[in-house]
């Protein structure tokens, strides 16, 4: 009985991850160990131990614990297995990178649990505090990453952007949040929702003031202009194991944010909302397309790339139909997915002492190992939006919500940047096959971190052929 | 309005303006030490509010962590690196002016949204009128480890997370040994260890 | 799954099993593989559609009609594959694998040494495939796909040779003409799914008398009937598809093509798809005078001036080819008065004698060594005997003489002319009545010249004249009986049978226009009709025309240049062809290339390529260049963005 009870506790999985983090601390600290095996075996353990009792619990009705604070939703159900397994994967590839550049082992291990687990109380979060609380676990380990590398002035002086970035938004949200509160006299999302309902104008304008802050501090964690100037320097001067940590999972938990804030928290002020998305939708599409172009940095143009993804990825938001929420929610699922192949890929290819990171390092890799090559090729048609990878009906669901909520001007203009953006992730296929490599020995990775790769490579590929179960599980999350 | 109101809204006003002059000497004071002093004073405003707000106990906190520790080891660290600012406040006089134009501008904005105009302060409960007995510390210890026991365990990692980043950034390794690393020393070449330097020779 | 389906299946996949096999394993299959796995392909295919015919023909098994499976879906509206089975289409189905086995079995022959044989093999069994499921659909949709399918075949047998220039020339002619119909033929589609909601037959014809009444604004204030509309686009397709006046300048360039390819698909069997759209849609046509009388009229002038140019053509194959022309015009034209029927008798018939006559002209031309000028040729009977018979049995039966095979059939059209009330079925009358003189005149003046006359050939050639291989004249005698005696044993059935005969219930004709039934009053069996005819004006006429081409040709040989000479203008005229070909390319290849060349060099190079399409990649590289200087990489510029970000949606919202 108490253990069905336990199994049925919508906070298990947190709790779960949270006594197996303090687990990997102790072991870290206390056993000897060659290379971390211990560690990194324990991390992966805690990984999937979460993954399958969220599983458990997919069933389990919506549900709000601790006071109001904390929810348990087919959405958060979704988010936090997606969070789990990406993370799953980020650490296989990981592994031989850090070792190999002399990163902490443990310390990486255990900062991407804790922010793991911050990811998952932000997608819990149901009330004002624990949402910034969450959002602070997620992102302070985050910070420590990229300045894990210690010999790299690069990575702290991409940490301390990052940083002194991350406090300003994060007042920003904070003081966005008091004004909420000070609106509402409420921290919980179900009574601010039922108190924006029915509001005097004064405190209305009051709300909205303190939406714009609240919207900057999640928009600067999702990356989208015009707060997405952290987002290029940290990728690039990030170990690239630690970019495809930031680059993957935290965006699942910052439309989290969104989804809590906007959607549920204050969908009276759909209209107002709805406007200051199209804005950042506009410049991160445009922005992040055009700007792409000229990079050389292959990690740069993936972070220019992400801008204009999660730009994709609000006009979903903003269509404010249950329908452009789900394709949302399924545009950045895709987009994550795509991202670790992307981050993983360079990740799996950068050898001690020659990090890929140009995308002239690239060139000819067709010759060097063709079925790492093809499936580079097919995260990239898929980040360009062609059939059939996951990454067009990623597209097509968003420009359907658009066409569905009358805003075919913006379906239009997202079109023609998609086709500016194609240009950029074409030319890395261009590099990969048909331009001769510089460096001919073969890649040679260990079969398991070839079968990650692929499984996640070809996933890009069968969601795109098969999307419906995905698509499904989306509009599940936000059946009204 | 009586009395008591006047003389509120007299401790209120120049605690306020304590705390926003003090804040702004922190940016801009020359002298790091000046700064953090500064910074000092503009926490003791910032408990007198609070303390006339009738949370005493925030306030009391306020005074002891920040003032007590926190900005004490800062000073401490501040003082024993040194630091010479000059350099950058090149720019900052370069970009003062736009500075000053964009906060006029969200200052506006501020006032525009919170004032009375838009506001009536009458729909904003106020706090105050307890009885003489009220704890303000112990009603809080009652609802956060109560009701509010899920955000405290949330702080609580959180602080374990900094304390670990912290250390993580800093802690390099168990002093310095001399033990070799075989595979650095293969990967060393010619060109990394000797530099053939041409002399230009005693021929002139 | 039920046994007429399982040979339905059958007929038509046999034939695409064949094909595939040899298309794509042509490198590894002989030739002798390749021939034979598709001629036992299409044989069995053959000897199941005769099993078919006699099943739905004869054993009286109702008209079967069924559908396969659902091809695709668009909107709420299903796709289906599916079949037809009923006398009109299983009679088809006997006569197209008849054409085509014996042109395959033929082609072994004259293909020999080709370098493309597996390829050629693969080709014709492609198409014996397309006219099938052409023949057999059931709905427009199907109907359409082997229309295209016969179109694309078509384009890449003539082009077989794609060595020679004039064959690609005449293969690109022929699509481009074909497409003009086409565009006809699917808009008619459209209209028809646009009026109905739906394409199967049945529905179609169930709601058509209703369509009749409903009309359409296809120029501004303008009413059409919707029915005459839908038909007369249809129609045009046909006049694509069965080389109609004016969209017939395609099929004499097809001859371009390998010979068996002129047989199958230009005389005997794809040509004739337009006659056997129009019959198909008989229960349409019936309803709409306006599109008869335009079927009518231009099937007859088809009739008289495509046959007139045949005088003057001394390429053989080109004689026949031209005939072809006036043959279907014949065939339209009896659609026109909604004699269907002998529509259809005409298209069997002309079927067997001319693909008769074009083996024939392919064994003659075998023996020449690819020589095709009949002023090369003369006196073949003396070395040639089994095809100078052959060929001999083919012109009577073009000429109408009775009682070969298109004696019975032409006989037919030109009485329901005749007897026709629609608009123009005079001047279709004295059109066709001309068209028999002149039709046997160029005939044997064919005849005349290749087998009679005195030998004209060099030495080289003449040293080399035998008589070809048994593959090549064993189809020419086994096509020359029917061609004899198929109208004897036909002809009370398919247009006299008061009981429907062969063609059944496929036909649907309104009472007051069955002009055959009137004639069928005085009909008293085939030999009877055939001793009549001594006593009828076309017969007299084919026979002057005979007479005439012997005059002229055997009597008095330079008798043709003394008139080429007096009558030179009217003698140029017929061999520019009455200046269709001139004017299409004046026209319309000239003028769409001049158009071609503005639109290219003003709106492509200038417009697009320059302005929008490097002018959008340098403006994005502009910008690109121009944005990427934001990320300074300043600290404070990042946060100062953020503030005026804020700043910036704040102002946006709350003013």
């Amino acid at each position: 009985m108490l253990f069905e009870t336990i199994l049925t506790y919508p906070a298990t999985p947190e709790i779960f991850l949270l006594g197996m983090t303090c687990i990997v601390l102790l072991a870290d600290l206390f056993i000897k160990q060659q290379e971390k095996k211990i560690t990194y075996w324990l991390s992966q353990f805690a990984l999937v131990g979460t993954a399958v009792l969220v599983l458990l619990l997919y069933n389990v009705p919506s549900t709000l614990l601790f006071n109001g604070s904390f929810i348990w939703d087919k959405t958060a159900a979704l988010m936090q297995f997606a969070i789990v397994a990406i993370n799953f994967f980020i650490l296989i590839y990981a592994r031989e990178y850090i070792r190999e550049r002399k990163i902490p082992q443990g310390e990486y291990y255990l900062l991407s649990l804790f922010s793991v687990l911050g990811m998952l109380v932000l997608v819990s979060a149901y009330s004002l505090l624990t949402l910034y609380l969450g959002l602070e676990l997620l992102s302070l380990p985050l910070y420590a990453m990229v300045a894990l590398q210690r010999d790299s002035t690069e990575c702290a002086e991409a940490a301390m952007k990052y940083f002194v970035t991350g406090a300003l938004a994060s007042g920003m949200l904070l003081y966005g949040l008091s004004m909420f509160y000070g609106a509402t006299q409420s921290l919980n999302i179900t009574e601010i929702a039922q108190v924006t309902s029915n509001l005097s104008s004064g405190q209305e304008l009051m709300l909205i003031f303190g939406l714009v802050f609240i919207i900057a501090g999640v928009v600067f964690k999702l990356g989208a202009a015009p707060f997405h100037m952290w987002v290029p320097d940290v990728y690039q001067g990030a170990p690239t194991s630690v970019t495809l940590f930031v680059g993957t999972a935290p965006k699942i938990a910052a439309l989290a944010m969104v989804v809590r804030l906007l959607i549920e928290g204050t969908p009276a002020l759909v209209h107002q909302w709805q406007e200051v998305l199209i804005l950042i939708a506009v410049l991160s599409i445009a922005l992040g397309n055009v700007v792409a172009i000229v990079q050389s940095n292959l990690k740069r143009m993936l972070s220019y790339s992400a801008i204009a993804h999660v730009g994709y990825m609000s006009l979903g938001l903003l269509a404010a139909t249950p329908d452009g929420y789900a394709s949302a929610l399924f545009y950045m699922l895709a987009y994550a997915l795509m991202s670790l192949g992307a981050f993983g890929m360079l990740v799996l290819l950068s050898k001690s002492g020659a990090e890929v990171d140009k995308i002239g390092d690239l060139r000819g890799l067709n010759t060097r190992n063709p079925w790492l090559a093809f499936m580079l090729l097919l995260v990239m048609f898929s980040m360009a939006g062609i059939p059939p990878m996951v990454g067009f009906f990623a597209k097509l669901g968003v420009l359907e919500a658009l066409i569905g909520a009358h805003m075919v001007w913006l379906a239009t203009f997202a079109l023609v940047f998609a086709i500016i953006g194609a240009y950029y992730y074409l030319n890395v296929v261009k590099v990969m096959y048909f331009e001769e490599p510089e460096i001919q020995y073969p890649i040679v990775n260990r079969p398991i971190i070839n079968v990650a790769i692929s499984v996640n490579c070809l996933m890009v590929l069968w969601l795109g052929m098969f999307p419906s179960g995905l698509i499904d599980l989306c509009r599940a999350a936000f059946a009204m | 309005m009586n009395l008591a109101q006047i003389f509120t809204d007299l401790v209120f006003f120049s605690f306020a303006a304590i705390l926003v002059g003090s804040a702004l000497m922190t940016i801009i004071s020359r002298n790091p030490v000046r700064s953090a002093l500064f910074l000092v004073l503009a926490f003791f405003a910032a408990t007198g509010l609070w303390i006339l707000l009738e949370v005493e106990f925030l306030g009391l906190i306020l005074i002891l962590v920040y003032v007590g520790a926190v900005m004490t080891l800062f000073l401490f660290v501040v003082m024993t690196l040194n630091i010479d600012v000059e350099e950058q406040r090149s720019s900052f006089v370069r970009y003062l002016p736009f500075a000053i134009v964009i906060v006029a501008m969200l200052v506006i904005l501020m006032v525009y949204v919170i004032s009375p105009g838009h506001l009536n302060p009458s729909e904003l409960t106020t706090t105050g009128g307890q009885p003489v007995n009220y704890s303000n510390t112990t009603e809080l210890g009652m609802v956060l480890y109560t009701d509010y026991a899920y955000p405290f365990e949330l702080a609580g990692i959180l602080l374990l997370v900094a304390i670990i980043a912290a250390i993580s950034l800093t802690f390099h390794g168990k002093g310095n040994n001399k033990t070799q690393n075989p595979d650095q020393q293969i990967l060393i070449r010619r060109e990394d260890r000797i530099r053939m330097v041409k002399m230009q020779g005693d021929k002139k | 799954m039920n046994q007429l389906q399982t040979i339905i299946y059958a007929i038509v996949l046999f034939p695409l099993l064949g094909s595939t096999i040899v298309g794509l394993w042509n490198k590894k299959i002989s030739c002798r593989g390749a021939h034979w796995v598709t001629t036992i392909g299409v044989a069995i295919s053959f000897v199941l559609s005769l099993y078919l015919c006699y099943q739905i023909v004869f054993a009286g098994v109702p008209t079967y009609n069924f559908n396969a499976y659902i091809w695709g879906g668009s909107g709420s509206y299903q796709f289906n594959i599916g079949f037809l089975l009923d006398n009109l289409s299983t009679t088809m189905l006997v006569v197209v694998n008849f054409v085509s086995l014996l042109v395959h079995i033929y082609s072994i022959g004259y293909m020999r040494e080709d370098d493309g044989y597996q390829r050629f093999f693969s080709y014709i069994s492609l198409f014996t495939f397309a006219m099938l499921m052409l023949v057999s659909a059931n709905n427009f949709l199907q109907l359409y796909f082997g229309w295209e399918g016969v179109g694309l075949v078509s384009y890449l047998l003539i082009g077989f040779w794609f060595k020679k220039e004039t064959a690609n020339f005449g293969s690109l002619k022929a699509f481009i003409v074909n497409r003009v119909g086409d565009f006809g033929f699917i808009l008619g589609i459209a209209a028809v799914f646009n009026y109905v909601g739906n394409v199967d037959y049945v529905s179609v014809f169930n709601i058509a008398p209703s369509l009749a009444t409903q009309t359409m604004t296809v120029f501004p204030h303008t009413h059409w009937s919707v029915l005459t509309v839908i038909c007369i686009l249809l129609f045009i397709g046909a006049m694509g598809k069965s080389a109609q006046m004016p969209l017939h300048v395609w099929l004499p360039e097809s001859m371009e093509g390998p010979t068996p390819i002129s047989a199958l698909i230009h005389a005997a069997t794809m040509v004739t798809a337009g006659v056997y759209m129009v019959a198909r849609m008989s229960p349409l046509y019936e309803f709409s005078e306006v599109a008869l009388s335009v079927v009518l009229i231009v099937g007859a002038t088809g009739a008289l001036f495509t046959g007139i140019l045949a005088i003057v053509q001394n390429d053989i194959k080109r004689v026949v080819a031209y005939s072809t022309l006036s043959q279907l015009g014949y065939m339209v034209a009896a659609l026109g008065v909604s004699a269907y029927a002998a529509g259809i008798f005409h298209l069997f018939t002309h079927a067997f004698f001319k693909a008769l006559l074009f083996l024939a002209a392919g064994s003659v031309i075998i023996a020449m060594h690819h020589e095709q000028d009949m002023r090369k040729m003369g006196n073949l009977r003396k070395y040639m005997p089994v095809t100078y018979v052959c060929f001999l049995i083919g012109a009577l039966a073009l000429a109408a003489i009775p009682p070969f095979a298109g004696f019975y059939s032409k006989d037919a059209i030109i009485e329901a002319i005749h007897h026709a009330l629609i608009p123009g079925a005079s001047y279709a009358y004295y059109c066709v009545l001309l068209g028999t003189f002149v039709t046997a005149f160029y005939i044997f003046r064919a005849f005349f010249l290749v087998f009679h006359t005195e030998e004209r050939m060099d030495e080289h050639t003449r040293a080399g004249l035998r008589e070809s291989t048994w593959v090549v004249w064993l189809p020419l005698v086994l096509l020359a009986i029917p061609s004899a005696i198929a109208g004897i044993f036909l002809v009370g059935t398919i247009l006299y049978s008061p009981t429907g005969g062969l063609l059944g219930t496929s036909i649907f004709i309104l009472p007051q226009n069955n002009v055959l039934a009137s004639l069928a009053i005085d009909y008293h069996g085939p030999l009877l009709l055939a001793l009549d005819s001594v006593f009828s004006l076309p017969c007299w006429l084919a026979v002057g025309g005979i007479f005439v081409a012997w005059l002229l040709y055997i009597k008095f040989p330079r008798a043709p240049a003394y008139f080429v000479e007096k009558f030179s203008l009217i003698y140029k005229v017929l061999l520019a062809k009455y200046g269709f070909d001139d004017f299409n390319q004046v026209v319309f290849a000239r003028g769409s290339l001049k158009l071609a060349k503005v639109f290219f060099e003003v709106g492509d190079v200038k417009i697009l390529d320059h302005d929008l399409v490097d002018g959008s990649g340098r403006f994005i590289a502009w910008c690109s260049a121009n944005l990427r200087k934001l990320q300074s990489g300043y600290l404070y510029h990042y946060a100062f963005a953020m503030i005026i970000g804020v700043l910036v949606l704040l102002a946006w919202l709350l003013w």
